[in-house]
């Protein structure tokens, strides 16, 4: 009977209930119905009890209790419901609103106030407050963000948030008594992450977003409850319009994988579709250039070619390429449409610029294409390793689970990452790590290998299977013993000591979960290292340990649907293997039609196709290879050789302007279906307005040019597509607030154990070449930004507010060498090309590399060369070795 | 020669003690603390502690053998002492003059409150101001150390126990003892939520004591003449020892005085301090500080203990005791230190810091004459609603002024009103009488 | 930069607390000796040495009194007003230098020399009226000693007037 010890009953007002032990008694009043007014309360922070609302009595206590502190115990009497308790309630709000400006005609707050909403409750009548109300003096606050201290409750929710939640501190108590005041530092506007966590939290309208001020009451608002597609994440996000306005954007608290919280992209970044430059009707090139065209006049170009070229050519002269922005419904047309429609398996998603790496290694360890952890597990974790990943800027919400498992539940951070900890303006993961090894991001592989080989000479390897799987044991150390420690601390300039603790920790683990993050997955040898990501687990026998697992962390918002779609050239849907002969039979079943045989081209195969002539006619959807890879791949050369370029978007990328074709796509706004995210949870996404202009969703475009190319693909919206994915992927669709996750493989891991390790164990278990800076040069990283994902995010005004532009972040021991300082211009160049930018010098950036945020680098991507894996053909360009020089 | 045997103020009340190590010792100092580190274990310490009686002499006037009794016992990590010496009550002087009289006494104490509860760290949190107390109290440690009897290894016992002096900034609810941690771990000092209880969650979370610092500086003595001879003095069982009152306001001689504890106000007042200054009657007296509802001369014959003065209505709390003649605006003084309490109050909690704006706005009123009978209502019922209601003491404390001057002389408040309401009323007629 | 001048007492300060935020205010302390007063390059600086963030420092420096996020005169007189100081005439006091000086609560006078502040209860209340220019205190005030002790201030920079070790009433003296 372990339940009973870990719950008491106690009655609210006469009702029994029994809750789990700890639980507050303003929850467990919750949990009968009772609501009992608060401020101060908020389920994420710690209890602070100062806005003494929420009084209850409790038997035998002589005095009032605030139930938003008070633990509820065995056999404790709870009364919300007497007068002494009501007029406790009332004596606290007259106390709230005798300062309190009652300016609710002309606030934001009005109609969703807590403050409005007890007062309409306890005191409909006049307040014997004649005295003056205090006034603050207005300042800037930020941008984005706007200030009424006067309106102000002193609840402190969103200094605490700022602290408990986003552990970021930019918001400040000023001063004492009355007069206390939230500001930032001093009389300097805000500066800080933007997560808008503090104008969710505020109870009243003290903290309101300038993005959407005075435009609204909130009745007048539509809301649809949808999905964000800035990061691999899936926060749950509520639109907010009028009258086919984008208005604002929130999240309620418990709902969703985010659990109301959000980042500043998905808080502010909503304008980013309805930006002017939106393209809202068909193109096509006529004399050289791109003039609006009809639907029809559109439709019947591409079919008509598509046509010639296949009659002509064949169908593996075309290629398709899709963004994982897309919902699974289109991913799985689109997929079916190049293999059914088109006849081809050139096909490829944005899973390849790094995602893939991931999931192939753990398709090939464990057997799963998804996690075997939920973000539960984070935050339930004891030890969390972190690789290569910047999380609180890549993967926020993801970010926050890591935060909550280290600040609220005393998890074990472990961090490799190229990254210094330091305090700055945004969150910084490795501040809160207890041991982090910073190491440059050409040598995470030494960094892992160094981990593996202080497992095995620490005695951690698992004892069990030692007997179970000796040749692999056997193998794997023998292979991490050849190394040298001095190799390895040449290489990554950690010691071993390091090592030795970070590995004691792994294995001493009960719940050890490993998250590698786009750095390290995007980084050249990323399935490499992935795959000894996953010995670690497997050699400290915790891959197959309940809460224990390996989490790769996708970079848009439904690359892993774009995997689970077969939108990849060597997967079917179901992520299952195109070689796998039972999967095509399978599918062949299902579509009534046989699967092209021949193995696909992916992503660089295809531009290299077009170069050579063999591709020649590609659809893109969403993606802009040529604003995306460094030139080295003549990626501009090859696609204007194409004959056919047909492309689906929301603007006018460098990759649509040679296009023949350019349709208007409605942006996830605008449409219905589903994304999976990260952690492999499907959601639901809705529309929120109507398709802008003439655009339509892409799986409606997709349709249309099967049926213009006779071989339709029809369907009546997307649900019935969803219908048709979960006759193929059995299950598929959303399931729930949380995911099921699945569950290790274990013949899977036995195969693997068996002899799947060996094909590639040594090349794996060898060091990278050692990286040489010569002087007068630092290692350009492109990284991402918090404020942006991809280029979408730069439509966005709210975020172009924050972060308009592009610069080069250096650490100021080497921007002291360089004689630079923020806001000085900045020549690099290397012999692939030269670019100029500014400087921004942060502690944060580790010494000798330099970081340009991805979203603004196109001009700098010539400095990079492209290196292609040679197992899952991931292109890896993030790294590159630039002379620096004062520009002047 | 002082009637009553001192015990805290003796050494300094000896022509030409200077506070020095030397003097300490020579006064006997520091053979509490040979007496009982490495040879008597800890626990036992506690029980004489808590056999003599002693209660806080912060304000609360918790027993301290007992306080020190609640930190768990199996705990390994480390433990902290804190030394309350923030002294802002108003009408409070006395640790002022233990700090930097005698600041030995005050030290042996917290060595053996600190051997007592295993602490290897104590702080003694000053006020800001007593810039001077603090220079004193650093050297006196540093005399300490370099005679054995503080820091790593104390009388070669390997026990450690360093203490560090750490200085506030201005702000009465520092003396708050979960506030003044909040300040020592350099935070605003805010109180915090009991519980959990500085006891077992207190600076940085660990198991902590925070003693005021007349409490602390008793103990040299209790340990050297045993419980049972402290015990036997005042007025025993509940109120043990002696006191030191500060006496201000009205009185011939201002100061403080060490009595036992149970002797009369009256004897305070008018024997130790000389009588009023000018012979005018007394009108009122605060018995212990500006958080003590005020007291009239009908309260002259309470003892001074804690049960008799809560019994009459108001508390010994610090010991401050203010004196106010006949002719003294009492309204007026009722405002003064409600001023004080809106000037201090945190912010924390909603009654307090808007109850203090909304009553100080008030009292400010009708002391400018410009009151309305509805405000004594408000008044009264502002007070009640933050009775209790706040999560530090502070809310109760800042209530009696105004409490205790409306109880005992409302007709003044009355007088006001209608000195208003009859200045209005001329205003009417006035302006009514223009064409 | 503090840490390039008080290298040796920072360090000192930080060795008393096993935490660092614990330094917050003695180096707050520390900038305003230095300076007069607590400068946003100070707490930029404090907050870097303290792994805190700006705002941290902030919001703690703006909670007490005794720290100035302004800049005071020379000498900051800081007169008792709560009512034990307020019963035996500090309200007169606080004339003495509005006639003598010039200035109310919050004032400096133009020479930059005197600031005065009104604040509440600094525990002299037996010897009332009193004041505290900058780090002393100066008890028992009458109109004769407050004119002393604003000439030695102006001459000397400090007068002998100022009190303590504080005992009071004083112990008898020695033969
Ligand atoms: C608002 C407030 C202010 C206080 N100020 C002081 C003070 O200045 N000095 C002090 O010793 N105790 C003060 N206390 C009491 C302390 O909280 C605490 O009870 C005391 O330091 C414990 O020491 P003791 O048990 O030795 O009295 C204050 C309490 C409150 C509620
Ligand atoms: S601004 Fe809002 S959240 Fe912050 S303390 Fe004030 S009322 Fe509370
Ligand atoms: S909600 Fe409990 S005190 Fe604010």
């Amino acid at each position: 009977m372990a339940t009973t010890t870990d719950t008491v009953r106690l009655t609210i007002d006469g009702i029994p209930i029994s809750v789990p032990k700890g639980t507050l008694v303003i929850e467990a009043a919750r949990r009968v119905g009772v609501m009992i007014p608060h401020f101060c309360y908020h389920p994420k922070l710690k209890p602070d009890a100062n806005c003494r609302m929420c009084l209850v009595e409790v038997e035998k206590m002589p005095k009032l209790q605030t139930s938003c502190s008070t633990v509820a115990t065995e056999g404790m009497s709870v009364r919300t419901a007497t007068t002494v308790v009501h007029d406790a309630h009332k004596s606290v709000l007259e106390f709230i609103l005798a300062n309190h400006p009652l300016d609710c005609p002309v606030c934001d707050q009005g109609g969703k106030c807590d403050l409005q909403d007890f007062s309409h409750q306890y005191t409909a009548t006049g307040s014997r407050f004649a005295e003056t109300k205090r006034i603050f003096q207005k300042e800037y606050f930020s941008p984005l963000i706007e200030t009424q201290m006067n309106r102000c409750v002193q609840c402190l929710r969103c200094v605490r948030y700022c602290d408990e939640v986003m552990d970021v501190k930019a918001l400040a108590p000023v001063g004492r008594g009355t007069m206390t005041e939230i500001k930032s530092f001093g009389a300097h506007p805000l500066d800080c992450e933007f997560c808008g966590g503090c104008v969710q939290i505020c109870p009243v309208g003290a903290i309101t977003s300038r993005l959407s001020m005075y435009e609204y009451r909130p009745w007048m608002l539509k809301r649809a409850d949808t999905v964000c597609t800035f990061c691999g994440d899936g926060c749950q996000i509520t639109v907010q319009t009028k009258d086919q306005q984008l208005i604002e954007v929130n999240s309620a608290q418990g709902a969703g994988r985010n659990n109301g919280d959000l980042c500043a992209r998905g808080f502010f970044g909503f304008h980013a579709t309805s930006h002017p430059s939106r393209i809202t009707t068909p193109l096509i090139r006529r004399n050289g250039a791109l003039v609006e065209a009809t639907w029809e006049e559109a439709l019947l170009f591409v079919a008509e070619q598509t046509k010639r070229l296949k009659l002509a050519h064949g169908p593996q002269t075309f290629g398709g390429l899709i963004s994982g922005r897309c919902t699974n419904e289109e991913l799985y047309l689109f997929q079916k449409f190049m293999r059914l429609t088109i006849g081809t398996n050139n096909l490829d998603s944005s899973a390849r610029y790094g995602h893939l790496n991931g999931v192939q290694a753990m398709k090939r360890v464990q057997g799963t294409h998804r996690w075997t952890v939920t973000f539960e597990d984070i935050t339930q974790a004891d030890v969390l390793l972190l690789v290569g990943t910047n999380i609180t800027e890549t993967n926020p919400i993801t970010g926050l689970k890591v935060k909550e498992a280290v600040k609220k539940h005393h998890a074990t951070l472990l961090t490799i990452e190229a990254l210094q900890p330091a305090i700055g303006t945004i969150s910084n993961i490795t501040n809160l790590s207890q041991h982090h090894l910073c190491v440059a991001p050409t040598q995470f592989g030494s960094a892992v290998l160094g981990l593996l080989k202080a497992v095995v000479e620490g005695n951690h390897v698992e004892g069990t299977l030692q007997q179970r799987a000796s040749d692999y044991v056997a193998s794997s150390s023998k292979a991490v013993q050849q190394l040298s420690w001095d190799d390895l601390t040449l290489r990554t300039g950690i010691a071993r000591e390091s090592f030795v603790q970070m590995a004691a920790s792994v294995a001493g683990g009960r719940r050890v979960v490993v998250l590698p993050g786009q750095t390290l997955l995007r980084s050249q040898g990323a399935y490499g290292i992935c795959l000894n990501l996953l010995d670690l687990l497997l050699l400290t026998g915790k891959l197959t340990e309940t809460g224990c697992g390996f989490a790769p962390l996708a970079e848009e918002n439904n690359d892993q649907g774009a995997i689970e779609m077969g939108a990849v050239a060597e997967l079917l849907p179901g992520a299952l293997d195109l070689t796998d002969q039972d999967a095509r039979a399978q599918m062949t079943r299902a579509w009534k039609e046989e699967i092209p045989s021949m193995a696909g081209a992916s992503l660089i195969e295809m531009i290299d196709g077009a170069h050579a002539g063999t591709i020649k006619g590609l659809f893109i959807i969403g993606e802009n290879p040529v604003g995306s890879l460094p030139p080295q791949t003549h990626v501009k050369e090859a696609l204007d050789k194409l004959e056919l370029l047909v492309c689906q978007e929301l603007f006018l990328t460098e990759t649509a302007l040679l296009a023949h074709v350019v349709l208007p796509a409605a942006s996830a706004m605008e449409k219905a279906g589903t994304f999976t995210n990260t952690e492999g949870h499907v959601q639901s996404v809705r529309p929120a307005i109507d398709p802008v202009g003439d655009s339509r969703p892409d799986w409606e475009i997709l349709s249309a040019f099967s049926v213009f190319l006779s071989a339709p693909l029809e369907y009546g919206d997307a649900k019935e597509l969803l219908k048709e994915i979960r006759t193929v992927i059995p299950g598929y669709g959303s399931l729930g607030p949380t995911p099921i996750p699945p569950t290790v493989d274990r013949a899977a891991v036995d195969r693997y154990t068996a002899g799947g390790y060996r094909q590639d164990l040594a090349t794996r278990y060898t060091l990278p070449a050692r990286t040489r800076r010569p002087d007068g040069t630092v290692q350009l990283g492109l990284v991402q930004s918090l404020f942006h994902s991809g280029k979408l995010s730069t439509h966005s005004k709210g975020l172009v507010q924050i972060e308009p532009s592009g610069f080069l972040q250096m650490n100021p021991v080497d921007a002291a060498r360089f004689a630079l300082g923020t806001g000085n211009r900045v020549r690099l160049s290397n012999s692939r090309g030269e670019f100029t930018t500014t400087v921004k010098v942060l502690d944060r950036v580790p010494e000798g590399l330099a970081w340009l945020p991805d979203h603004f680098a196109q001009d700098a991507l010539r400095l990079f060369d492209c290196v292609i894996d040679p197992d899952t053909k991931v292109p890896s360009y993030r790294t590159a070795s630039v002379s620096v020089v004062k520009a002047t | 020669m002082p009637k009553h045997e001192l015990i805290l103020l003796k050494n300094m009340m000896q022509p030409g003690y200077t506070g020095s190590l030397q003097d300490y010792e020579r006064a006997g100092g520091y053979q509490a603390l040979r007496k009982v580190v490495g040879k008597v274990p800890p626990a036992d310490v506690t029980t004489t502690v808590m056999k003599s009686g002693l209660r806080g002499r912060g304000g609360a006037g918790f027993p301290t053998g007992v306080k020190w009794g609640f930190l768990p016992k199996d705990y390994q990590g480390p433990r902290y002492l804190c030394c309350n010496a923030d002294e802002s009550e108003p009408g409070t002087f006395k640790d002022r003059q233990l700090i930097e009289r005698d600041p030995h006494q005050l030290l042996e104490g917290i060595l053996l409150a600190c051997y007592a509860i295993g602490a290897e760290s104590a702080y003694i949190y000053i006020r800001g101001e007593f810039v001077l107390g603090a220079r004193i109290l650093e050297s006196a440690i540093a005399e300490a150390r370099a005679a054995g009897y503080a820091g790593e290894n104390i009388l070669g016992t390997g026990i450690t126990a360093n203490v560090w002096v750490h200085r506030g900034a201005g702000a009465y609810i520092c003396g708050e003892e979960t506030a003044l941690l909040e300040s020592l771990e350099g935070k605003r000092g805010l109180p915090r939520v009991k519980p959990p209880f500085p006891a077992t969650h207190g600076l940085y979370n660990k198991p902590t004591v925070v003693n005021n610092v007349e409490t602390l500086a008793n103990l040299p003595h209790i340990i050297s003449r045993g419980p049972e001879w402290f015990s036997a003095i005042g007025s025993p069982p509940k109120s043990t020892g002696t006191r030191i009152f500060c006496v201000s306001g009205h009185v011939k001689r201002p100061g403080n005085y060490e009595v036992p504890m149970g002797v009369t106000f009256r004897e305070l007042i008018y024997e130790e301090a000389g009588g009023m200054r000018s012979d005018k009657p007394l009108k009122a007296f605060i018995p212990g500080g500006a958080s003590a509802p005020f007291l009239t001369p009908d309260h002259l014959d309470v003892k001074l203990d804690f049960e008799s003065v809560a019994a009459a209505g108001s508390m010994l709390g610090s010991g401050g005791v203010t004196v106010m003649e006949e002719g003294t605006d009492m309204v007026w003084a009722a405002l003064r230190l409600m001023e004080f309490f809106y000037h201090e109050s945190c912010g924390k909690c909603s009654p307090c810091r808007e109850g203090s704006s909304w009553l100080v706005q008030t009292m400010r009123r009708i002391v400018a004459k410009r009151g309305r009978m509805e405000d004594l209502e408000t008044l009264v019922d502002l007070c009640k609603n933050i009775a209790g209601r706040t999560v530090c003491a502070f809310g109760d404390a800042e209530i009696s002024p105004i409490m205790s001057t409306l109880k005992h002389w409302r007709p003044e408040y009355v007088l006001l009103i209608h000195e208003a309401e009859a200045a209005n009323l001329i205003h009417l007629k006035r302006t009514m009488a223009q064409p | 930069m503090l840490k390039e001048k008080y290298g040796a007492e920072i360090a000192e300060i930080l060795s008393h607390y096993p935490v660092k935020r614990s330094a917050l205010i003695p180096l707050l302390y520390l900038a305003q000796q230095d300076e007069g007063y607590v400068s946003e390059a100070a707490m930029k600086e404090i907050a870097q040495m303290l792994r805190l963030t700006p705002p941290q420092v902030y919001e703690t420096a703006t909670f007490y009194t005794m720290l100035n996020l302004k800049r005071v005169g020379k000498f900051h007189l800081q007169i008792c007003k709560s009512l034990m100081c307020a019963l035996v005439g500090s309200d007169t006091v606080i004339g003495w230098v509005k006639t003598k000086l010039g200035i109310g609560p919050g004032e400096t006078t133009a020479d930059g020399l005197f600031t005065l502040s009104t604040v509440e209860c600094l525990a002299a209340c037996g010897t009332a009226p009193m004041m505290q220019i900058n780090e002393d205190y100066y008890e028992r005030l009458t109109e004769e000693t407050f004119d002393r002790i604003l000439a030695d201030l102006k001459k000397d920079g400090t007068c002998s007037l100022k009190t303590g070790p504080f005992m009071w009433p004083e112990a008898p003296r020695a033969q």
